[in-house]
């Protein structure tokens, strides 16, 4: 009886994304939180599941949503990747939809309203100075 | 010799118990983004500090993962077994509104917990003894003010098995 997803217990999970060199899998690491009986408090426990990414799309540090196949696909293979959540280097922010790194956004820092007149006054010498450089020649 | 830690009384299980969100069969997973600093942060970093525990003692089976400064604003997202997404902000939320609101969204009502506890009840009758899995005692010796247990007071003379065997071969002989 496997039932409608049965081959895992775990049928949606987010991991990060720890290794990609098998050939269309991506190794992700999934942590838990884990209640410690005696100190009654939860730490991280991590357990790594294999997930089949066949546009072998996934690079290492990306957060990864994983989705349970309805049978194993190998032995170890018992996931398929949903959706990349975070993609590392490129980060959208889901609430505004922006570009972001860290608590800041990306796409305010090439806006050109923003620069201030000794930095377009920088920039126009810069390109001056170019000119004439190529001129030269 | 109190206890050790910042508000170590996270760490009781009183105060995990009393943790008000139970989430529906339907939730998987739960991400919380959150920064470290700025004030608009500041209830959701509430939330991870005060209620998390008790959110994941009551729901053992959802997976909770935290992600500090990844992005400018705070939010939760809840990942559903229907493959929904439910985003929720909590830029200038207090800690007690995020968890008013979770639990108006994505909690069982209180007349579905009600409704569980009362169910859980009656499959267990608390008239029968047996092991601690199916019953609420073992034998009638634990109950006060019953006899206590032969195993730690002898029985009187007159209650025991073989006595009562002997007084009624006695009698029919």
């Amino acid at each position: 009886m496997s039932g409608l997803r049965g081959a895992v217990h775990a049928k949606w999970i987010i991991g990060k994304v720890i290794g990609t060199k098998m050939h269309k899998t991506a190794k992700v690491r999934v942590t838990r939180l884990v209640l410690d009986p005696y100190l009654l408090k939860f730490f991280n426990k991590r357990k790594t599941y294999f997930a089949h990414d066949p546009l072998q799309q996934c690079a290492i540090g990306d957060i990864v949503l994983l989705k349970a196949l309805p049978e194993r696909r190998t032995k170890n293979v018992k996931h398929e990747l949903a959706e990349i959540v975070f993609k590392v280097g490129n980060v959208i922010d889901p609430v505004t939809g922006k570009a972001c790194a860290g608590t800041r956004f990306l796409e305010s820092l090439t806006d050109s309203e923003s620069l201030t007149e000794a930095d377009t006054t920088y920039l126009s010498e810069k390109l001056q100075e170019l000119n004439v450089s190529s001129t030269e020649k | 010799m109190p206890m050790k830690g910042r508000f170590p009384i996270r760490r009781t299980l009183q105060y995990l118990t009393q943790g008000e969100i139970v989430f529906k069969g339907a939730v998987k997973v739960m991400t919380v983004n959150y920064n470290t600093r700025g004030e608009l942060s500041e209830g959701a970093r509430k939330f991870v500090f005060f209620n998390i525990p008790q959110i994941q003692y009551k729901n053992p089976w959802v997976q909770i993962m935290m992600f500090k400064n990844m992005t400018p604003s705070p939010f939760l997202k809840f990942y559903l077994d229907s493959g929904e997404q439910v985003l929720v902000d909590v830029e200038d939320k207090s800690n007690n509104e995020i968890v008013e609101h979770i639990k108006k969204i994505l909690g069982k009502s209180e007349e579905t917990l009600h409704k569980e506890e009362q169910e859980k009840k009656k499959r267990a009758h608390p008239a029968t003894f047996g092991p601690k899995k199916y019953h609420l005692r073992e034998c009638m010796c634990e109950i006060e003010g019953q006899i206590p247990c032969p195993a730690l007071v002898p029985l009187p003379k007159e209650m025991t098995g073989k006595y009562k065997a002997a007084m009624k071969e006695k009698a029919t002989s």
